[in-house]
């Protein structure tokens, strides 16, 4: 376990909570310039481990070592005290203030004696400090009016402020664009040139294996390895998270020709123009398409949760757009939201509650809920499904993702919905959980439920689609079905053309 | 990667929720007890029958608008209008009976008042989407206005013997008042524990957005709070009425903070998604009892209220420790 050259030496980390151990035993090592990737599923203990790193929780046991000196880290100021910065998924800016206020908030620049604080030293200080990282950002704009990526920036740049030697992101690309993506990534090398160690806790596989040098593997709260990347493979790394192997498998079409919906000219004279396409039931379409390129607002158009201003969803006797959520339930379709937090779950009720909002008067007789009715048949829903673990009378809050996720499908399964829309379905959740919800995806389809999949993820698309709607600036740019789903040609659509010409010679180089 | 814990086993170390909110409603008796205690220590009239009659009997105005305020607060809104809602209903209601309509009519137009200044405050949240705080800070001022330009400021006499009666009259030696908020407080028990509009209520004041893409009706269910909250202002600007023989424009004021703190020691959150009929109840009890309690032991009325202050932010600190840390 010993490393000479050791930025970072996690030593024996321990943390439980009342009930369970978080983390036991964990040892790892971070080098001077090294991006080092932390890996595991949902649960595996990585949040544990970064809140340790930065002070908020106090380790039972074990050592934290930087640099060669014991450090205890007890509170976040001592962890930034050590050289440790985090940079949090959900971005800690405050947006009505300045970019340079909050790269100095907590720690401002003084004058007249302490009394005030000296915007001008600030802006100056800020401005050296973004050039170096994105000269595009101006210190006294409102980190409201930045991008997401920008404001990423920010939260570096205050984290060189602090001098940190450490740098630690979670999941530091769960909101970015593929190409901001890209600049994160050549801003990771820079950093991690000038010697900075920076831990990388991501799930996506593709940036691990762009970004980090090493990675540690965690599974259940203990240590599974420490790897090398250039030395392994995708397939090995996630059979260590998992514990098991998990196998890909083929895609088997249940479609039909009996239509579920027409969409027809649907638009919200925002971004959304002239969607046309139809749904069957028994089908799979997949949605593609850059992020912005309208994926996520076409199906809240369908859904009912944003109002169109043009074209109709006709669904059997029912004819949209229509204006409310509830609307489009009695029509027979359900939304599988993608921020399962904020649209989704009611995290303070029982998960048989949730999946009983939607289609309340199904268990209600003279007006009262027929609790043992609800929780038998929410009970047989979750056992199908796999909720683990298997209490529907437990607050959804307390499940992780992929079970929140399987309580959601299970709500539109007990409204019995014809058509299910499904929004990046398995953002968030485990691996091992990712194939359980591809898998029910293609039972409902088998089961002649009429499915949309709208997904950032490539492979996700292939793997469960019939057919594939690609969207560009707001409209459907084309549809491939079968064979003609590549990685290829749904790039080819989906990247915006400057130039009619141009574009036809790279939708060319691309097939 | 959105949670902070593991979640599955993290699970196992809660008890089921419904537990949980026993849990909180058993810790507000506590405190009751605790009060009891101590003042009947203190006082050899406090824990005698007609005494602990009479608190209940005090606290039944407070915890009939606490029982309305309790919804709107799970829904997560807030109702500051409810002392100018009681008292433009008692003043219609009053009017009515002295103009000799039979009393039933003269009692639903009342009810029906309390609604109405329900339905305005419900339909300019639900629909134009303002926000409970200043829409109810608006209706504070109009109904009373509307309470004070119909009177001309002056109290309305003459409320039949009948009523008042039946109002100051008991049943097995509990008084009406108190039958009367029992009643009511059993009926909403069910509506929130047992009915689709209480789920929508828990849900929408746990999570609004998700609520109305799980099919919520939202708007339906916010007013249909806010005209229960009026409706249950109404009641209690009956009893008062009862009691008193007279329907003052100037009643219930500042009931809505009373109310208010009997919700929150409740256990009622002002973030919404969480509160409880039971814990209200306990809570209004626990503000009667202080004020009974200290005014047996001749306690000046100004530290009467430095007590209600202390026991609502003790209450909060209470709360606030025993949940688990998010």
């Amino acid at each position: 376990m010993t490393d000479p050259v050791a930025r970072l030496k996690v030593d024996g980390i321990v943390k439980a909570f009342p009930g369970i151990k978080a983390l036991d035993g964990v040892s790892f090592t971070v080098r001077p310039g090294e991006v080092h990737g932390l890996l595991g599923e949902n649960g595996a203990g990585k949040s544990t481990m970064l809140n340790i790193l930065s002070g908020v929780f106090a380790a039972n046991a074990g050592r934290i070592i930087i640099d060669g000196t014991d450090a205890s880290l007890v509170g976040p100021k001592s962890a930034r005290a050590a050289g440790i910065a985090m940079i949090h998924q959900e971005l800690q800016l405050i947006p009505a203030l300045s970019v340079a206020q909050n790269i100095f908030l907590g720690r401002p620049m003084r004058r007249a004696g302490g009394l005030l604080v000296d915007r001008a030293a600030q802006e100056r200080r800020a401005e050296e400090i973004l050039s170096a990282l994105d000269p595009t950002i101006d210190p006294k704009a409102k980190v409201s009016e930045l991008k997401v990526a920008q404001q990423q920036i920010v939260e570096i740049a205050r984290a060189l402020l602090d001098d940190a030697r450490i740098i630690a992101m979670d999941e530091p690309t769960s909101s970015l664009t593929p190409s901001e993506f890209d600049n994160l990534a050549v801003l990771i090398a820079a950093l991690a040139a000038q010697g900075k160690s920076i831990i990388y806790v991501s799930h996506k596989m593709d940036e691990v294996f762009r970004v980090c040098d090493r990675a540690t593997v965690l599974r259940d709260g203990r240590f599974v390895a420490t790897v090398t990347l250039a030395e392994t493979s995708e397939a090995q790394i996630i059979a260590r998270m998992v514990g098991r192997d998990v196998v890909a498998e083929g895609h088997v079409s249940h479609a039909t020709d009996v239509v579920a919906m027409t969409v027809s000219g649907l638009g919200d004279h925002r971004l959304i123009r002239d969607a046309d396409f139809a749904l069957h039931r028994g089908e799979v379409l997949g949605i593609a398409g850059l992020v912005g390129s309208g994926r996520t607002e076409l199906l809240r158009l369908v859904a009912g949760i944003d109002r169109a201003n043009a074209g109709t969803v006709t669904v059997g006797s029912a004819t949209g757009p229509f204006r409310t959520p509830r609307e489009a339930i009695h029509a027979g379709i359900g939304l599988v939201p993608e921020e399962r937090k904020k649209d989704g779950i009611v995290r303070a009720r029982s998960v048989a509650s949730n999946i009983a909002l939607p289609c309340m008067g199904k268990f209600t007789t003279f007006g009262l809920i027929r609790r043992k009715d609800l929780h038998r048949e929410a009970t047989a829903l979750m056992e199908q499904m796999h909720l683990r673990p298997p209490q529907v009378d437990r607050a959804i809050g307390q499940f992780s993702g992929g079970n929140q996720q399987k309580a959601i499908i299970g709500r539109w399964l007990a409204a019995d919905v014809d058509i299910l829309l499904f929004d990046e379905p398995t953002r968030g959740i485990d691996i091992g959980a990712k194939s359980e919800i591809y898998d029910l995806i293609e039972q409902l389809a088998a089961a002649g439920k009429a499915i949309v999949v709208v997904s950032s993820e490539m492979t996700e698309i292939m793997r469960v689609s019939d057919r594939v709607l690609v969207m560009r600036e707001g409209r459907i740019a084309g549809a491939l079905t079968g064979p003609e789903i590549t990685e290829g040609r749904i790039a080819a659509l989906a990247i915006p053309q400057s130039k009619g010409g141009a574009s036809a010679a790279a939708v060319r180089g691309h097939t | 990667m959105t949670d902070h814990t593991t979640p599955d086993r993290a699970a196992g170390r809660r008890s089921l929720l419904p537990a949980a909110f026993n849990l909180r409603d058993a810790g507000t008796l506590f405190g009751l007890i605790l009060i009891f205690v101590i003042f009947g220590i203190l006082s050899p009239v406090f824990m005698t029958t007609p005494n602990l009659l009479n608190i209940l009997q005090q606290s039944s105005i407070n915890a009939c608008i606490a029982l309305g305020m309790t919804f709107v607060i799970i829904s997560g809104g807030i109702d500051l209008s409810v002392g100018p809602a009681a008292a433009l209903s008692a003043v219609a209601g009053a009017a009515l009976m002295v103009a000799g309509i039979p009393l039933p009519l003269a009692l639903l137009a009342a009810l029906g008042t309390g609604m109405l200044c329900g339905l305005f405050n419900g339909v300019l949240i639900a629909y134009a989407g303002l926000q409970p705080f200043i829409v109810t800070l608006g209706g504070l001022s109009l109904y009373r206005a509307l309470a004070l330009i119909f009177t001309g400021g002056n109290p309305i006499f003459g409320i039949p013997a009948e009523f008042r009666s039946f109002i100051n009259g008991d049943l097995a030696g509990v008084p009406v008042p108190v039958l009367i908020v029992a009643a009511i407080a059993v009926i909403l028990w069910v509506v929130l524990n047992r009915s689709p509009l209480g789920e929508y209520i828990l849900a929408i004041g746990g999570n609004p957005e998700a609520a109305r893409i799980a099919g919520v009706p939202v708007a339906r269910t916010k007013i249909i709070v806010y005209m229960l909250s009026g409706g249950l202002a109404a009641v209690a600007a009956m009893i008062l009425m009862g009691r008193l023989g007279a329907a003052d424009p100037t009643m219930g004021n500042l009931w809505e903070l009373d109310a208010i703190a009997a919700a929150a020691i409740g256990g009622a959150s002002l973030m919404g998604g969480k509160g409880s009929v039971v814990g209200t109840l306990l809570g209004a009890v626990i503000l009667g009892s202080l004020r009974n309690g200290l005014t047996l032991m001749n306690v000046q009325a100004f530290y009467q209220l430095l007590a209600t202050g202390i026991i609502i932010i003790v209450a909060m600190l209470i709360d606030r420790a025993t949940r688990g840390k998010g």
